[in-house]
């Protein structure tokens, strides 16, 4: 397979949140398994940010206790971080065990979760979510007790979380039972811990997936992964996040005999996923919507620019995807449903903010009137970061730059620099929100 | 904190498991269910995802089969209103001025032969702001106003005032439910949140409603970029929106797009005028720089157009939740109130719709008769609402709660259940069978809050 900055923007789009001119110029030529292993494995020494720490006039993030900084938190990270695909799968991961409605640093605290488990055994991050505060009050598993076992949990944790079907209502009242114990404690100024009292957990015979027994907490998780449903419906699930269509039933196979392989490793799964010949299809015409969050990060990451500003809480907020806010346990809706007048609106209006605070932003005296038409849309397409851009949508930016000095005198050309900056951030702006730059 | 158990008269105990679900279920409250939104001022609740100009065939068309149709606007005043310093008892001023001590109402303007003073705030705004308007026969004061056993916290008490339901669980709003039964299933404006997410108490099931913040935020714009470049923008934009493409993603994509651009140009005659001039701007004055004035001038404007506008809601940005510095907050919070309803009634007169408009006014409870340390007051019981409208019955509708006789919290004794008012605007102003809509609606009786 040829490897060429086509590739390595799919790539990095898909993995993460775009790829710079520079990145996609030398990834290109470092070649494929490189660029992969690069992409999968993230640096050596785990991920760092790089760049300048957010400053909004002056003020630190303060993301426990300021309202939205949680946000713009997050966002940093994906701005910055060496390790992008990491941050990605971060983000799948809090839109598979979706969880809303509790104090930000419970969520926060299941959001470091997330990030250290995104890439190893799911079986363990699988643990980990199941004993997550946030989670437990969200889905009510907290105070589950023998006497009233709740089954939200155990429903979702089958449906939504590991297997999708295979499963019944029988199969959900056995895992409530087993899944008993949990005992949240409060003072006066709010939750002190969620412990295990055994005294509390069910430790009657039940019979779960066909297995009997006196199941506990590590039984129900080790049988739900265990169970044969679980790898397709992992497989398929997050193949979803990276492919626009959907997997054959030979992929899915064959990806899930690599999960499998692994011990339900994630990493080998995204590898492959990564690799796959479907991700790099129709390079010129990218028919995957980039989710709310991916489109203003990767806006803000392939411009080089830096949070200087707190809009991003707010546009994400009305572009449909407020991180730690998801709608409700099923996540997000994803793919086309992303998209309404409405929201291609509010996309429209992020362009105002990346063009008049970020990197692209237009320097007085450095667009003069004069430049050719090709010339002015050659300065507003390096300005964004040299984005995938098809000829037609360059025709008509560069007709637009043509007829933008209609209504002058030609001889006032020289002096009419104002006009070439408007020009400009028309130029990039368009160029930050058009169709194209919705999908990648 | 454990969440405190509302021990109140929690309806739902009563009743079966499958009741409880029918009052319940709620639907287009959960953001899973918002789609097919419109624009940038207006937000559309619908479970079908709805073409922008079906929504406008379906207002007109709506409007046009019931022409002078009758519209119930809600009017939050969130924090818990006090009662005593917006209606005190002058009858009873020695008593009022125990409980209240140095921050108490020294002079207030006596409410015609009522036995009642008003808050001196509620004088100000166009012909004498309420105060003129309860001169006028147009303002029906409902004092002592809640629920038995009144939960203080604002949280719960919001909630059973937006859903008609003394419980905790979710439900749509109980406007929304009347949509449910009575509404469209077509047209979304019929259902109006002045505000960019949908109010609670509109909250629906299946009906379809919308948020409009402002009619004017929904072009596609360029900061800086006007007259024919703007247009040259535009036009670029229809160009790569009309472009060919291929897959469910892409085709999502551009639809979008030429949408945004349609609505833009659709609402285009409701955006002000590149001569700043407003095609919505009221007939009449209204405060400067007021948001609830704002907003309570295009709830006029759109219930003048033929969108099919039913039920509106409309929330004050004024705190009443006055701990600590009451006279000043207190007194903020009404003279905002008092000038944005006494201009919206003028300016619903002046298009000549009043009579088919009626407001409800309403905050989640009262405030403790005794005032605290800080010239403020707590959460407390028997708070105050009002009906007001040409159609509205007029003077004190309600039994003025006892200052000698408080219940076992030092808080006033309740007078008038809220759903007591609900139902009686549900059959007397809507014309619907409240049972519909409350339940156990037969057990509140009713009052005559429509004349």
């Amino acid at each position: 397979m040829s490897w060429t900055e086509a590739h390595v923007r799919r790539l990095f789009w898909r993995a993460g949140f775009g790829a710079t001119p520079a990145e996609a110029r030398g990834w290109a030529k470092r070649g494929r398994a490189a660029t992969l292993d690069w992409v999968v494995d993230g640096p050596r020494g785990g991920a760092r940010l790089r760049g300048p720490a957010p400053h909004l006039r002056g003020r630190r993030l303060d993301p426990a206790d300021v309202w939205g900084d949680d946000v713009l938190w997050w966002v940093d990270r994906m701005i910055r971080t060496t390790y992008p695909l990491q941050e990605k799968l971060t983000l799948i991961w809090h839109d598979h065990f979706a969880t809303a409605q509790q104090d930000t640093p419970l969520m926060l605290a299941q959001n470091r979760m997330l990030r250290r488990r995104a890439l190893g055994s799911f079986r363990a991050l699988l643990g980990d979510v199941t004993r997550d505060p946030a989670m437990q009050l969200f889905l009510s598993l907290a105070d589950s007790t023998k006497d009233a076992p709740n089954e939200n949990y155990a429903r979702e944790l089958m449906e939504l979380f590991t297997l999708g079907s295979g499963y019944t209502e029988r199969d959900v009242r056995a895992a409530a039972r087993a899944l008993t114990g949990f005992s949240s404690r409060y003072d006066h100024s709010g939750l002190v811990s969620i412990a295990y009292r055994p005294d509390q957990h069910d430790d009657g015979v039940k019979t779960l997936l066909g297995r009997r027994g006196r199941l506990g907490v590590d039984d129900v998780l080790d049988l739900v992964t265990a169970h044969r449903d679980h790898a397709p419906f992992l497989v398929a699930k997050l193949w979803s996040y990276f492919v626009a269509t959907p997997p054959s039933a030979a992929t899915v196979r064959g990806l899930s005999a690599t999960y499998r392989r692994s011990g339900l490793q994630i990493k080998p799964l995204v590898r492959a996923i990564l690799s796959h010949p479907a991700l790099y299809a129709n390079l010129d015409a990218p028919d995957l919507v980039k989710c709310p969050v991916v489109y203003l990060a990767g806006a803000l990451r392939t411009t080089g620019t830096y949070l200087t500003q707190d809009y991003p809480t707010w546009m994400l907020h009305q572009m449909g995807q407020m991180p730690f806010d998801p709608p409700s346990v099923a996540g997000w809706d994803w793919r086309p449903a992303w998209m309404s007048s409405n929201a291609m609106c509010q996309r429209f209006a992020l362009g105002n903010y990346v063009v008049t605070w970020g990197r692209p932003r237009v320097r007085r005296g450095s667009a003069p009137a004069t430049l050719t038409p090709r010339q002015a849309f050659q300065r507003a397409w390096s300005a964004v970061g040299e984005p995938h851009v098809s000829t037609a949508t360059r025709s008509t930016l560069e007709h637009l730059a043509k007829h933008f000095f209609d209504d002058l005198d030609p001889r006032w050309r020289d002096t009419a620099g104002w006009r070439g900056e408007a020009l400009q951030a028309t130029l990039r702006h368009l160029l930050l929100t058009c169709p194209e730059s919705q999908l990648h | 904190m454990p969440r405190s158990i509302h021990k109140g008269c929690d309806d739902f105990r009563q009743t079966s498991a499958g009741a409880r679900e029918r009052w319940l279920t709620p639907r287009l409250t959960r953001r899973q269910a918002l789609m097919g939104a419109l624009g940038g001022g207006l937000t559309i609740w619908s479970q079908q995802t709805m073409p922008w100009a079906r929504v406008l065939e379906a207002a007109s068309a709506q409007a046009a089969g019931a022409p002078g149709v009758r519209v119930l606007v809600s009017v939050f005043l969130p924090g818990g209103c006090d009662l005593l310093d917006t209606l005190p008892p002058l009858g009873a001023y020695g008593q009022y001025a125990d409980l209240r001590g140095a921050m108490k109402l020294d002079a207030p303007p006596a409410l015609g032969a009522t036995g009642l003073g008003i808050h001196p705030s509620l004088t100000e705004g166009t012909g004498g702001g309420v105060k003129g308007l309860f001169d006028a026969g147009k303002v029906g004061f409902l004092p002592g106003i809640d629920y038995a056993n009144p939960d203080l916290s604002h949280f719960h008490s919001r909630h059973f005032w937006e859903t008609g339901l003394v419980t905790e669980r979710a439900a749509p709003g109980w406007l929304g439910r009347w949509l449910d039964h009575h509404g469209s299933r077509e047209n979304p404006l019929q259902g109006l949140t002045l505000a960019s997410t949908l109010s609670p108490v509109l909250a629906t099931s299946s009906a379809p409603v919308a948020a409009l913040e402002s009619p004017t935020d929904v072009a596609l714009d360029v900061w800086g970029v006007g007259g024919l470049q703007e247009r040259q923008m535009l036009d670029a934009w229809a160009r790569l929106a009309g472009a060919h493409a291929r897959g469910a993603g892409p085709q999502s994509v551009h639809t979008a797009a030429r949408l945004a651009k349609s609505v833009g140009d659709r609402l285009r005659p409701y955006a002000p005028r590149q001569d700043g001039s407003d095609p919505l701007a009221p007939p009449v004055p209204y405060p400067d720089g007021d948001t609830l004035g704002e907003r309570l001038s295009r709830v006029a404007a759109l219930v003048a157009q033929p969108l099919g506008v039913r039920l509106a809601a409309v929330d004050s940005d004024s705190q009443f939740d006055t701990h600590d510095d009451q006279p000043r907050d207190l007194g903020d919070g009404l003279r905002s109130a008092s000038q944005s309803l006494a201009a919206f009634q003028a300016d619903l007169e002046a298009r000549g719709i009043a009579d088919r408009v009626l407001t409800l006014v309403w905050s989640e409870f009262g405030r403790r008769p005794r005032a605290n340390e800080s010239s403020g007051t707590d959460h407390g019981a028997g708070g105050i609402a009002w009906v007001q409208g040409t159609h509205a019955a007029s003077g004190i509708l309600t039994d003025y709660p006892s200052l000698t006789d408080f219940d076992s919290d030092d808080n006033l004794k309740v007078t008038v259940d809220f759903r007591k008012v609900y139902c009686s605007l549900i059959e007397g102003w809507l014309g619907t069978d409240a049972a519909e809509v409350i339940p156990n609606a037969g057990a509140y009786g009713r009052l005559a809050l429509v004349r």
